[in-house]
Formats: C-alpha cells, structure tokens, sequence
C-alpha cells in the first residue's frame, strides 16, 4: 500500500457516489471534448474555404436583390472600363430572368412566358419539399403547378455560376453572338422532349437547342442558357447586365482591383471580392468556432468545480481519519498525494465515460451546431431556404452574394466531418488529469488546516 | 526520558478562554507505566496530545530524551509523531478503508520501511496482540471493539516507539475486556521496556501502574 494505491481504492469507497460522480464528469468531459472536435472540425472547414478562394471580384447592381428585379442593371457600357483594368484577365458578364409558363403562379420578376416545363417535381414527401416550403402554404400550390425557369444569359456559357458544365450533346454556345441558340440541361431536354436542333418559345422569341448539357446542381437542371447578347435581345432588355465576374491575374492584386472597380462603378454597384465572399460565407462557421471555444472552456471548467468540490466535501467527511493518519506520522504531502490520485481516478473514469459520449455525439452534434448557426446567420434574412430564393428571380447567378452563397453554405456544411482522433482522445485524457490536479490542489489547503489533535475529540 | 515543565493550553472560544491544561510539570522515567485519572474535562486529552504533539502548549517545555518537542519544527515533529510515539484512542480511530494488516502497516510505510518488512512485521504484531490470522484481512467494520483494539495497539507498537500514549483505550469496551486489553498494554511495556501513560477513568486500573497523576481543572493534584 501507498498513498497512490490507497487514493485509488479510496475512489471506489462509496459506490453510489462514485458512479455519479462519474456520470456528472463525463458528461461535462465529453461536452468539453465535442466542443474541441466540433472546434476543430470547424477550423479546418474555414481554413478549407479560405484557401480555396478564387481570384475573383463579382459585381452586381447596387442594392439588387431578387425582388428589385433589374430596374437598376447595370449596362455594358458600364463595365467596359472594367475589362480595361490594369490585371484583369476577363469579365464574365451576365443577365438573368424568370420565366414561366401558363401553370407557374404569378412570380415576382418573372416577366416572360415560356412553353418549357421545369423538370424538377415536388415531391411534398421528400426533404426537399420540405425543405423549400418551409414557412410557405404547401395547401395554395395547385397540383399541376410549375416552377418558374431560370434564363441565364451569359457571355461565358461553360459555366453555370461556378460550376463547369458538361455537355453531352450539341455544342457549346458562343456568349457573345445573338443567334437564339440555348443550351438545356438533360433533366429539362427530358421533360420536354428536347432535342439538339429542336425549339421552344421565350418571350416572343423562338430559341433553337444548340447543347444539352449534364446539369451537377438542381439550379442549373431548373436553367436555360443563352448568350447574353440573345438574352438581352429577347428580354428587350438590351444592355443590361445583373451581374458580372472580374477574374484578376492574382490573389495579390485582388484588393488593388476590387478597390479600382468600385472607384470606377461608384454607387451604382456592389463590388464584392472573394476574399469579402468567403469572409461572408464563414461568418456562420466563425460563430460556431466561437460557440464551441466558450463551450470548450465552460465545460472543462465547469468539471474542474465539480471535482474540487467532491474532494472538499470528501476531505470533510474524513477529518477524523485525515488527523489519524497525521497522528501516525504522515505529512501533509502524503496525505495530498492520496486524495490527488483519487481525484485522477475519479476524473480518468469521468474521462473515459467522456470519450464514449464523444465518439458517439460529437459528429451528430457538430452538425447540429452548424446547421443551426448557419440557418440563423447571415442568411437568416433570407426567408426559408431554397425555394423563395429560387423564387425570388434573378439572383441565380449570384455565386457567392446572393443564393450562391446560400447553396454554397448549405453544400458545404454538411461536409464538415468531425473526426474524433487520437489526439483528441489524449487531450481528453490530459484535460481530465489537469481537472484532477486543480481539484486536489484546492483540496490540500482544507487537508494541511486538520490538526492532528482532532483525533482525540470524541463525537 | 520525559521531562514537562509548567505546561499550559489555552484555547480561545468566541470571547472565553479556556485552559485546558494550566501549569503543569511532571518527570517520568523509562520504562514506567504511568496512568492520569481526573474528571470529565479536566484536561487529560488535552496534556496528551500536547506530550505527543497532536499540538504544540501555549507557554513551557517538553524534553522527551532531553529535546524540547514544544520547539521543534513541523517536520520534525512528523518525524517525532511517527518514530517516537504510538497512540491508542478510546474510539480505535482505525482508518476504515484498510484492512487490520493494512492498518498496522501504515505508520511503517510513513517510516519508511521497506514493504516487504512491514508485513511480516505486521502480521507478528498482529499475532502478538491475539488477533487470527483469518481476521487480520478483515476491515474494521467487521472487527469487535475490544478487536479493533488490539489492532490499534498493534498499530501503535509498529515503528517500536519510546513512548505510548493511551487515551481511555478500554473506555469502550466492557470490564472484562478492559481488563485484557489493559493487561496486553502492561506486558508489552514491560516486555520491550516502553513507557506507556495512559487516562483512565478505572480507578482500579490506575491503581495497577507504577505512577498516577491526578488533574482536576488543568492542574495536578496529589
Ligand atoms: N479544541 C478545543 N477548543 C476549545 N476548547 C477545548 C478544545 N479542546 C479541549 N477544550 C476544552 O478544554 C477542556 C479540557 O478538555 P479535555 O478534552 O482535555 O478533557 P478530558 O479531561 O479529556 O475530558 P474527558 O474525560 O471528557 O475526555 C475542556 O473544557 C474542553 O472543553
Ligand atoms: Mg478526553
């Protein structure tokens, strides 16, 4: 025996109290420990993010939302200088527009009409349904509803916002010639029987299919993509753009840029960098980060308390037993080094419990850390998710800013992957063996104040 | 081997003062069985933990072999409680989560002795004070008193003290048990030459051992 072994054995002395104790130090260790996974977990998604930034400045009209529709597009004459600027490589320009058909609702923005039908069917069962009529009258949709078409009109039609389109027949439209050609999606080739070669109607105009392509995003399955000169002509809407994309020549002339497009667009439009973007885009995570830190340090504390308590309430309970053994000769050390090596049995078990509660909840809990954060961050002005911003008209070329951001945020979230390692488990292990020595210390104060001649009092 | 000159303790409670021993001296020699009587609150418990420095006296001396314990520092006193002397107490005092051998080995682990050594030990003491082999396992709580007395007395003999310190050890138990207990006390002292003082309320008792001090308000009376 010695005050190790006696400390340890000490820990089992009252099971009762033991097995709660344990129960109520896993429970705050294991808090502790999912707040440092789902910290991290989140570290490593905006580290990700930002590393991933393109060099890229997006500019839309002034105070555009989708509502606004386009009163205040921008021209082509506009963003002329643009392109002119020292370090620009291009200027991706574009206009979007709502169409719908005779069975859409009336949709704000959505001046043209079309005989295409959107390929996506509400399936009011599936998530999604339910996730886009969040907060909308699922009983006023009418059963042969449609959803209104996105017409993109671009001068870069390879790419639908940031993503690569594939085509899988026909061929690439030019974005800069008004011929009325389009490009579909399969999805929409499908449901409306559309072939490279065949027509189909937008505003008055007749569009001929020149490119099918494989739509990797709903949006784009939901769009039409035309060449904006075409888009501009049969909108009658000529000269206008809702949004262009400057692509600079480096990261490192990406501020000097954004600052020289703003100066030249003055009020007129918003000129956001992507460094602004992905700043935008992990402010949710940001919050969450912050969250997970207080809750890391709360909880890790909030052990440390619990402990130091037990042991004070423990050191009490044997004051008698405590002055015996100062009787027999033990200094205050011994005694303390026996009530810490039962304090770090106690914590370890705490910790082990912990660790369990970790494997299992800190994946579904940092999900439901992110998602809630993310739903109630900076989009949280934007009401009920997909389908009013796909409703919303005009904003789906918006990559980051607009929806983009929104689908981004959505998409990328639920890749976040809170992985429980090795290290975690031993910072786990360290964090409890750190709670258990402020316990004791606190304690050897109330052991070293016993007098030995307590032991001669008799109760 | 003990020399006390003048002694006194005072304890402070609220705006009373207490004292609880109030000038005493006494002389006693090695090998003597010494036993202090007195009433209820007549400072015996107080005199005893002061001669084994459960506490140090407000004012005067205590030479234990010609070094005044009253002075020491506190490790030193650890070192005196823990080499020098033994105690018995009325109520075992036994450390409830060991067992009888774990007990007696304990104040040889605090001195140091290998482990080997303080089993072997332990088990003799054991043996010595009467306790079978079966119940030296056992823990306390499934001990009887008079047991659980001789345990603590085999505890006390454990680093082979000068001096052993009884405070009413059969205040607990019947008469007959009293009796062993009391007379296992005497044979060792006498066996191994330790001095042993021991309060007793038992007049018949105090009237067995060589010396008896009487004190009655913090003060000897003869
Ligand atoms: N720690 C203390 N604080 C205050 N007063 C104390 C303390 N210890 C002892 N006293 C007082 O000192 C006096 C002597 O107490 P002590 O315990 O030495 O008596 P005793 O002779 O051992 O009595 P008993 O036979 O009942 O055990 C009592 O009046 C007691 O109240
Ligand atoms: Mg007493």
């Amino acid at each position: 025996m010695n005050p190790v072994s006696r400390g340890i054995r000490n820990a089992f002395r009252n099971l009762t109290r033991t097995f709660s104790l344990i129960i109520i130090l896993g429970l705050s260790i294991g808090l502790s420990l999912t707040m440092l996974v789902a910290h991290q977990a989140v570290t490593a998604k905006i580290s990700q993010v930002k590393s991933s930034i393109g060099n890229t400045v997006s500019i839309t009209p002034a105070g555009f939302s989708g509502f606004s529709s386009v009163n205040n597009a921008l021209t082509t004459q506009q963003l002329e200088p643009v392109a002119k600027l020292a370090n620009v490589t291009s200027v991706v320009e574009s206009f979007t527009a709502r169409l719908s058909n005779k069975n859409s609702l009336s949709t704000p923005g959505s001046k043209g009409l079309t005989n295409l039908v959107s390929p996506t069917t509400l399936n009011l069962n599936s998530r999604r349904a339910h996730f886009f009529f969040a907060g909308g009258g699922l009983s006023q949709i009418p059963t042969n509803f449609s959803l209104p078409i996105t017409l993109l009109a671009t001068t870069n039609p390879s790419a639908y916002n940031t993503t690569n389109l594939s085509l899988v027949s026909g061929r690439l439209i030019n974005g800069n010639l008004d011929n009325n050609q389009a490009m579909v999606s399969q999805a929409m080739a499908s449901k409306n029987n559309l072939k490279v070669g065949s027509t189909f109607s937008a505003y008055s105009s007749t569009l001929t299919v020149a490119g099918i392509f494989s739509g990797s995003t709903r949006a784009a399955d939901d769009a039409v993509v035309v060449s904006l000169p075409t888009g501009q002509a049969i909108s009658g809407q000529a000269n206008e753009v809702t949004a262009a994309t400057v692509y600079v020549n480096s990261l490192d002339n990406l501020s000097s840029v954004t600052s020289a497009i703003k100066s030249k667009l003055g009020s007129s439009a918003d000129v956001v960098s992507a460094t602004e973007q992905a700043n935008n885009t992990v402010a949710p995570l940001n919050s969450v980060k912050s969250v997970s830190a207080y809750s890391l340090i709360g909880a890790t504390f909030a052990g440390a308390v619990i402990i130091l308590l037990t042991m004070v309430m423990i050191v009490r309970e044997r004051t008698k037993e405590i002055g015996v053994i100062k009787a027999i000769g033990a200094s205050n050390a011994k005694i303390s080094l026996q009530f810490m090596s039962e304090a770090i049995t106690l914590t370890i078990l705490g910790a082990i419990v912990g660790m369990v509660l970790t494997v299992v909840a800190a994946s579904p809990i940092t999900h439901t850390l992110v998602s809630s954060t993310s739903g109630g961050g900076p989009n949280a002005a934007r009401p009920n998710g997909g389908f009013v911003r796909n409703f919303a008209g005009g904003t789906s070329h918006l990559a980051f800013g607009g929806r983009g951001a929104g689908s981004f945020l959505r998409n990328n979230f639920t890749n976040i992957h809170a992985v429980v390692g090795w290290s975690t488990l031993g910072y786990g292990l360290l964090a409890a063996i750190v709670i258990a020595l402020i316990g004791s210390a606190g304690v050897s104060f109330f052991i070293a104040k016993i007098r030995p001649a307590e032991v001669m009092r008799t109760e | 081997m003990l020399n006390v000159k003048d002694i006194k303790k005072t304890f402070r409670s609220g705006e009373l003062t207490v004292s609880a021993v109030n000038g005493v001296s006494l002389k006693v020699d090695t090998g003597q069985f010494v036993s202090v009587i007195g009433r209820s609150g007549s400072g015996k418990s107080t005199l005893l933990s002061l001669l084994g420095a459960l506490d140090k006296p407000t004012s005067g001396v205590i030479e234990v072999d010609g070094q005044d314990i009253a002075k020491m520092p506190d490790k030193a006193l650890i070192n005196y409680r823990c080499q020098t002397i033994g105690f018995v107490f009325q109520n075992y005092n036994l450390v409830p989560n060991l067992s009888a051998i774990e007990n007696v080995m304990l104040p040889m682990e605090f001195a140091k002795v290998s482990k080997t050594e303080r089993r072997n030990r332990a088990a003799s003491l054991l043996d010595e004070v009467g306790l079978i082999k079966d119940k030296q396992l056992r823990r306390p709580n499934r001990l009887s008193g008079g047991e659980q007395q001789r345990v603590a007395i085999a505890r006390a003999l454990a680093n082979k003290p000068k001096l052993i310190l009884a405070d009413e050890p059969t205040g607990n138990l019947d008469s007959q048990t009293g009796t062993m207990i009391f007379d296992l006390l005497h044979n060792l002292a006498k066996s191994q030459n330790t001095t042993i003082i021991v309060v007793t309320h038992d007049e018949v008792i105090a009237g067995k051992t060589d010396k008896t001090f009487k004190l009655a308000d913090g003060k000897l009376v003869k």
